[in-house]
């Protein structure tokens, strides 16, 4: 049992005591490859469900099946789980920002199940952010089990978000540039390595089981510089779509709150919705791969005005799935927008410019893609490494990064947050490492409490007060109740006139000179509210009281001294 | 090496708390087992510093320091002189015979030391009234570890220019190593010199013995 007990303790070992990188990247190993297991199974049950359904495909009834799918999913997740939904990664972000990368088991295959049945069926959503949030709950819990502290666990979470990724697409840079990007925020090079790992063990398992597949690698993707010029028009509707897309999920989410019902039935509404569109325009329905390997390949046949009403019909699609509480993530129905932007934009090049020779489709349908993914998750290195990834070439290099730059450039002017982490900016929970926030987070009141301060009582006459004054460092005093309740406090900056009139000594009583109607602090509050408050009313230091009883001072000179070295343990 | 959490926070001087977090969140290079903080040694200094922390592993050492004696009236007269029928016309004559008395000093330092009182001197007077002055230099002594009074009885009076116009008839002179320390003294020695009995029981010149008897009764009352 002990020779067990340490097993599971690998960090106590004495080879990984003093340094764990070694530590992580076996654990990054792991990680990877169970979480290209779970992204495996998500996208083979997937293909199946799919697969299953299209045999149907011509009975009236079909468009009940995304309702069903959205209703059962949304019922797992509330009722079997209890989880909210969502799609997981800002959830992610979060956890890893504030709890260390906690985050709980059945997160793991919560997401997966319910994404599994909402697109399965036929909603329009993404399986990445779910594979993401199982991977990196897969990653939270190995390093809970191996009992990692709060440090390594961020940087396992990370792997199994890599890994993930790495494993949907068979394109482990992706994996891992993704998760740098958008998860972790951070670039450090204890990170990269476990994370670079986990996505090649992601990549590699993928690669073992499903076999080495490079989807669009025998494309001829020859861009001449007029084609890089188009690219400028490309990035700007890319942003433009990404800019209403990120809109349309957001106030769909609003609309659908105002329906008051049971969450499953609320989500088998936008099914139904979902269902009806996808009469219509049957690529809406589902991920919506095949969608995109018909466009890059060139097989796709409809006309400008289709393609056009497609890309928001999708967006729309996507947006009634999720916002009316379906589960998925936006990652494959951006790609599948994008590649529709981009086929538009080639249709109607070739509309206004009939005599360029304009390279084929696909590469502007792949361009889409990634400024699609550059403009809504604001990750250019994410979209362009996985074109590259995907195409198995770097020709389309530098259009790619043209357009996934510009793209993520315009839509920060218009919506300065990424889709992922706009709801937490709003709640001010974006903690992103080494910034202001995120040092005033991690530090507690508790933790800057000065206990150098005498406390009086109130009913103390001012003769001993002044024996107190001679023996004490600080300027404030505190004072309490008979009780000892805290009652307030004597500023000696007020007190100064009495201090040499000898007259005084016996005639005054703390009671009288007492300040009552400071601000005081709780063990709960917010640093940053305190800061806040300290600034907003020019105090220097605030009383700290818990259960109405004096605890200590609060300074701003101690906060500075322990924030410089929060900062230098964080970042250094 | 081994401690407990709260050891170890004494030792880097920072709250329990952050040092607990920070060793949870994998920040310093420890780990906690079984309520125990495990690490090694030279790569938490080496931590330390590199995070301009510091860790102080040989705090038992420093204890020394506060086992020092306190500073009293009654320890820097013992550590003084008493002097009786110091001659001399003006205050120069009499600070002058006075320092030449001095036996624990060699001519160098005999020399330095009246120059720095006739400077003080020059300033103001050190005469705090009531025939007493208090010669002593304007900065701390050099080379001077522990706090001394030397006591100097004049050969009749001379005037000293003191608050009240008095001529003087005794000296104090004041020697301590740091300025707190001078200071402590001075607010001592006024604590006597305030008392009429013992002004009057200076005046009649009494032995080294039972003036520190006196002084100790002194010391005991406040």
């Amino acid at each position: 049992m002990r020779k067990l007990f340490s097993l599971r303790s690998p960090s106590r070992w004495f080879f990984f005591r003093a340094d764990d990188r070694l530590l992580l990247i076996l654990m990054g190993i792991i990680v990877g490859i169970c979480s290209g297991l779970a992204a495996l199974a998500l996208s083979y049950s997937l293909e199946t469900l799919l697969e299953f359904f299209h045999h149907y495909s011509q009975h009236w009834w079909v468009f009940i099946l995304p309702a069903i799918g959205a209703a059962l999913s949304s019922f797992f997740l509330n009722y079997v789980l209890k989880e909210g939904a969502g799609h997981g990664v800002p959830e992610v972000i979060y956890s890893v920002s504030r709890y260390g990368g906690l985050i709980r088991l059945r997160s793991s295959f919560s997401r997966l199940v319910s994404s599994c049945l909402t697109i399965g069926f036929g909603g329009s959503a993404g399986p990445e952010a779910p594979v993401v949030m199982s991977g990196a709950a897969i990653g939270s819990n190995i390093a809970n089990f191996f009992y990692l502290n709060d440090r390594q666990r961020v940087t396992l979470v990370g792997c199994g978000a890599a890994g993930a990724i790495a494993a949907i697409f068979n394109a482990p840079i992706a994996g891992m540039i993704f998760t740098m990007e958008v998860i972790l925020g951070e670039w450090s090079m204890v990170n990269i390595i476990p994370i670079a790992i986990a996505s090649v063990a992601g990549a590699e398992t993928s690669r073992l089981l499903v076999g080495n597949y490079i989807k669009f690698s025998h494309l001829t993707l020859n861009t001449n510089f007029i084609d890089m010029v188009a690219c400028f028009g490309l990035a700007a509707v890319t942003a433009i779509v990404s800019i209403l897309m990120t809109r349309m999920l957001r106030n769909m989410h609003h609309v659908s709150e105002k329906v008051k019902t049971k969450p499953w039935i609320r989500a088998a509404m936008g099914g139904c919705l979902v269902g009806l569109l996808g009469f219509q325009v049957p690529e809406v329905l589902g991920e919506g791969y095949h969608a995109i390997e018909a466009m890059v390949q060139g097989t796709f046949k409809a006309g400008l005005l289709v393609v056009a009403v497609a890309a928001f019909a999708k967006i729309l699609a996507t947006s009634l799935t999720l916002g009316w509480g379906g589960s998925g993530g936006i990652f494959a129905p951006c790609l599948v927008i994008g590649s529709f932007t981009g086929l538009a934009f080639h249709r109607l090049l070739v509309i206004v410019f009939p005599e360029i020779a304009w390279v084929n489709e696909g590469c502007f349908a792949l361009l889409g893609m990634a400024g699609m993914i550059s403009g809504i998750l604001q990750a250019p290195l994410t979209g362009i490494f996985l074109i590259v990834e995907i195409t198995g070439s770097s020709e389309v290099m530098l259009p790619l990064i043209a357009v996934s730059s510009i793209s993520t450039t315009l839509c920060h002017y218009f919506e300065p947050a990424s889709f992922y982490v706009k709801d937490l900016v709003e709640k001010g929970q974006l903690l992103r490492p080494g910034t202001d926030e995120r040092v005033l987070t991690d530090l507690s009141v508790a933790e800057l409490l000065e206990f150098d301060c005498v406390v009086i009582k109130k009913n103390m006459m001012f003769r001993e007060f002044i024996e107190v004054v001679k023996s004490s460092k600080r300027n404030y005093y505190p004072v309490e109740n008979e009780d000892g309740s805290f009652a307030g406090i004597v500023y000696f900056d007020e007190i100064r006139p009495y201090l040499f009139d000898t007259l005084m000594y016996d005639a005054i009583i703390i009671e009288q000179i007492v300040d009552d109607k400071v601000r005081v602090v709780n063990y709960t509050d917010d640093l940053s509210e305190v800061l806040k408050t300290m600034d907003n009313n020019g105090l220097y230091s605030m009383p700290v009281v818990s259960n109405n009883r004096f605890a200590g001072m609060i300074s701003k000179a101690t906060i500075l001294d322990h924030y410089r070295k929060e900062l230098k343990v964080q970042t250094t | 090496m081994n401690l407990s959490l709260s050891e170890l926070a004494k030792k880097l001087n920072l709250p329990e708390s952050t040092v607990e977090r920070w060793i949870k969140q994998g920040r310093m290079p420890v780990h906690k087992e079984s309520g125990k903080c495990i690490f090694n040694k030279s790569s938490l200094i080496k931590w330390a510093s590199k995070h301009n922390l510091k860790f102080m592993i040989f705090e038992e050492n420093n204890k020394i320091g506060d086992d020092k004696k306190e500073l009293t009236f009654l320890s820097s007269m013992e550590n003084g002189e008493v002097f009786y029928d110091v001659k001399g016309e003006d205050i120069y004559g009499v600070l002058e015979n006075a320092v030449n008395k001095i036996s624990s000093f060699d001519e160098n330092q005999k020399k330095d030391l009246l120059a720095k009182l006739i400077e003080r001197e020059n300033l103001t007077s050190t005469g705090i009234g009531n025939g007493i002055a208090i010669p002593h230099p304007r900065v701390p002594v050099e080379n001077f570890s522990e706090s001394a009074v030397i006591t100097c009885f004049i050969d009749g009076t001379v005037d000293f220019n003191a608050i009240d116009g008095k001529p003087v008839f005794i000296l104090f002179i004041l020697l301590s190593p740091s300025t707190k320390e001078h200071l402590s003294l001075l607010s001592k020695l006024a604590f006597c010199m305030r008392d009429i009995s013992f002004v009057e029981f200076l005046k009649s010149k009494p032995s080294k013995d039972s003036l520190i008897e006196k002084v100790s009764e002194f010391e005991n009352k406040s």
